[in-house]
């Protein structure tokens, strides 16, 4: 069956669709407009496709405060916020992964490669950090969330926190079935010599279980029992809803700009400690070696990881500098 | 709303054209849309074929209005009722006068540049 081409009203509807919805609204009409008129004088441009895909993603990504024009204001400093966080919770997804790897290695043998104990030394250091700066950071959302509903003023952040919980409350309870059943941590008897205890290297281990080679080798993940599988597939769902609850209730809480100021200057140490960490990762990829039984191999799905690092401490880095230029989360004067 | 200058040298005191200054890359679509609309409102469609019949330059969709939200946010252009989808921009005051004021600057930059090229190279 052969189609009816496409006509220009049509084609501008469907390029319009990169634009955000609120985008949309205010310009839509005009816009599409534009593009009808545009098309009809010249039917086919690729320039025009690629302008029109660029610009409408960048309208979207003005939004998480990491392109366009920097505001000054409230906005501009928690959709910095929001995006450094959900960059550093990717940062943290595939560094966990890496992290537990050698610490479950760990349990079973002590690595033979100088380089594979700095880094795993290293990268400890830097999550135990991590847990202290997220930690801190959290206590004055928390009070604000707190407020906010003992005020009953906590409207907009009903579904935000709730799905933050969700995801969290699955997350936990996940990662401790799945943890339980590992060898080697959790209190089985070869579980005596690792550098953290056996049920935090499993508990994370099951948590960040998602990132594994398998799922490039279908034949061998079918061998996994189904239930394994589904967590596989349930846990980053999880997370997601963590890290997307919290930014959305980041961006929905009004902060005072001594608060903002806090969590900008916390967010700029967890830049460093991020780079701490990816070099940690590093040093073990390139000088880690595999080690006694190949525990402490480095493998494509390392590498990759450590790839999805760098771009999330790069989107973690721009988007705290851009919240830095809105001047709100620079001192007065 | 407040658009903060991306110019790192803070004490440089701030010029009636410093709105423009503020676009980066969109300075140029800014003073051609501006230039424009100078003369009068106009929509979407009717400013890409004029600015492609004085300059030469086609902007394409998405650049025009990028650089139209731009403008709108800081003030220098106002969007007029429309009783069809096409909804035409007008010039502010404010659009006027960072525009002569931009304009200026670079005519000053201009006549240097002739100048200069004259003293050296001789008048063409």
């Amino acid at each position: 069956m052969i189609q009816a081409p496409e006509t220009p009203a049509r084609s501008a509807e469907h390029l319009l669709r990169w634009y955000p919805k609120d985008w949309r609204l205010r310009y839509g009409d005009e816009f599409a407009e534009l593009l009808t008129s545009e098309l009809s004088e010249r039917p086919r441009s690729w320039r025009r496709s690629v302008d029109v895909a660029w610009h409408g993603l960048m309208t979207r990504l003005t939004k998480t405060g990491l392109a366009g024009q920097i505001v000054e204001g409230n906005d501009q400093a928690r959709a910095g916020l929001a995006s450094f966080g959900c960059a550093l919770a990717v940062f943290l997804g595939f560094g966990i992964a890496i992290w537990s790897q050698l610490t479950i290695g760990w349990q079973w043998s002590q690595p033979s490669a100088e380089g594979t104990t700095m880094a795993e030394a290293v990268m400890s250091v830097m999550l135990l950090i991590f847990v202290m700066l997220t930690a801190i950071a959290a206590l004055p959302i928390a009070w604000h969330i707190l407020v906010r509903f003992l005020r009953r003023e906590g409207g907009g952040l009903v579904r935000p926190s709730l799905l933050f919980v969700v995801g969290a409350t699955v997350l936990i309870i996940g990662s401790r079935h799945f943890g339980n059943g590992w060898p080697g941590t959790g209190g089985h008897p070869w579980a005596h010599q690792g550098l953290v205890p056996g049920g935090l290297a499993a508990f994370t281990w099951a948590s960040t279980l998602s990132v594994s080679s398998y799922w490039v080798h279908p034949g061998a993940l079918a061998a996994f029992p189904p239930a394994e599988i589904a967590w596989m597939v349930v846990s980053p769902l999880a997370m997601t809803c963590v890290v997307v609850g919290a930014a959305k209730t980041v961006r929905r809480l009004e902060l005072s700009r001594r608060v903002l100021r806090y969590e900008g200057r916390l967010a700029s140490i967890a830049v460093v400690v991020m780079i701490g960490f990816l070099g940690g990762s590093g040093l073990w990829v390139i000088d880690g070696g595999p080690g006694p039984r190949n525990l402490f191999h480095a493998g494509a799905i390392d590498v990759a990881g450590l790839t999805a690092m760098a771009m999330a401490l790069a989107v973690a880095y721009r988007a705290i500098s851009r919240a830095r230029r809105s001047g709100l989360l620079l001192p007065p004067g | 709303m407040t658009v903060v200058a991306k110019s790192k040298n803070a004490d440089r005191p701030s010029t009636p054209s410093e709105p423009l200054t503020t676009f980066g890359r969109y300075a140029g679509p800014a003073t051609l849309i501006l230039s424009s609309l100078a003369e009068g409102p106009k929509h979407g469609y009717a400013l890409t074929k004029d600015i492609e019949a004085f300059s030469g330059v086609r902007l394409a969709p998405g650049t025009l209005y990028e650089a139209l939200s731009r403008l709108e946010s800081q003030g220098l252009i106002e969007a007029l009722a429309s009783e069809d989808r096409r909804r035409p921009y007008q010039l502010t005051a404010g659009g006027a006068t960072a525009l002569r004021a931009h304009l200026a600057d670079q005519r000053r930059v201009a006549d240097l540049g002739l100048r200069r090229l004259a003293g050296t190279w001789g008048a063409a």
